[in-house]
């Protein structure tokens, strides 16, 4: 037998195989009662609803059965209570922030880095700062105060200044 | 008095669609399924697909009496849904398991050796539609329902019936090719 004819035969058979394979998902067996649970499934919705709206006397006149009054009235009643939400939230008063925001405290952990007992100290403010520098002194009669030169003492003032002093006790 | 005639006749009509409704879902909940289940490949997942299948239906209760081919209509609204919830699930299915492929597909007048075997062997087969192409593999996965021609699985898919065709040329080729390369590998 010529081999590639026996490669084609392989390869129809492979495929014939697999296309059996899916045959058979095709005609995989039906649970039991899986109608009665997709017609249960279906019933469901249109009892079990999330919001109950009860039927009133109005409705057997047919107008309550209208989608657009239905939707009315549901709108109607969303208004109210959030415009009475809005009304209490509008007089409501905010609390005022404090105005001393506490810090909060630095807490040394294990591991981290440590201010090695460091303070830190306020910054103080800095002086008016000058144009200018200042250079020349200002006048007397400027400023009110008078400047007396002190006067150099003599050799003879200071012998005299001994001798009326007391004698200091020796500090030996 | 015209309010209340409207009200009875709405009524009529609605009870008239349910009766459609149940008559569709003991007619086509059995295929509905397997073709859930050729996807999903687990049997909770595909009765779950079935019922939302049959949800949307309800929705549009009112457009049943336009449809002329119910049967194609009803695959295509759950082939649409298994698709969207494989793409959403990025779990394996769980019948990959070989053990739960042996439960799972029917195997009459096998010894136990046999079944094991035949498990690996579907395994193996599904791996490789798995690697398929989205398109190839859709129409491969179709074309094993026998009840399915390939006029009918062009309108599930949307397509032309020729491009069914040239696509399941294509499949088969792409497989056999998979396949060739199992042997190669032994």
């Amino acid at each position: 037998m010529n081999p590639s004819k026996e490669d084609d035969s392989y390869r129809i058979r492979g495929v014939e195989g697999a296309e059996e394979t899916l045959r058979l998902f095709a005609t995989v067996p039906i649970p039991q009662g899986l109608e009665d649970r997709v017609k249960a499934g279906l019933k469901a919705p249109q009892t079990g609803r999330v919001l109950y709206w009860p039927s009133m006397p109005l409705s057997s006149r047919g107008w309550m059965k209208s989608a657009a009054a239905r939707a009315a009235a549901a709108a109607a009643i969303v208004f109210v209570v959030a415009g009475g939400g809005w009304g209490v939230y509008s007089r409501v008063q905010p609390a005022q922030s404090p105005k001393v925001i506490a810090m909060p405290q630095r807490v040394n952990t294990p591991g981290g880095f440590s201010n090695a007992g460091a303070m830190r100290t306020p910054q103080t403010l800095n002086g008016p700062v000058l144009a200018r520098p200042l250079t020349t002194a200002p006048k007397q009669g400027e400023t009110g105060v008078t400047v007396v030169p002190i006067q150099k003492k003599s050799q003879s003032d200071k012998a005299t200044a001994r001798k009326k002093a007391p004698a200091k006790a020796d500090p030996r | 008095m015209e309010i209340v005639d409207r009200s009875v006749n709405d009524e009529a009509r609605r009870h008239a669609q349910d009766e459609a409704l149940a008559a569709l879902v003991d007619q086509y909940a059995g295929s509905l399924y397997r073709v859930a289940f050729s996807v999903l490949r687990n049997p909770t997942d595909a009765e779950d697909a079935v019922q939302e299948a049959f949800l949307r239906v309800l929705r549009h209760r009112e457009t049943l009496g336009e449809i002329r081919d119910h049967r194609v209509w009803l695959i295509r609204i759950v082939w649409n849904i298994v698709l969207d919830r494989k793409r959403r699930a990025k779990t394996r299915p769980e019948t990959d398991d070989v053990s739960e492929l042996t439960r799972v597909l029917p195997a009459t007048g096998l010894s136990a050796e046999q079944r094991a075997a035949a498990a690996q062997h579907h395994a193996y087969v599904l791996k490789c539609v798995d690697k398929l192409p989205a398109r190839e593999r859709e129409v491969m996965i179709l074309s094993a329902f026998e009840e399915l021609t390939s006029v009918e699985i062009a309108a599930v898919l949307g397509v032309t019936e020729s491009s069914v065709r040239s696509r399941l040329f294509r499949a088969r080729n792409l497989m056999a090719e998979l396949l060739d390369h199992r042997r190669s590998i032994k």
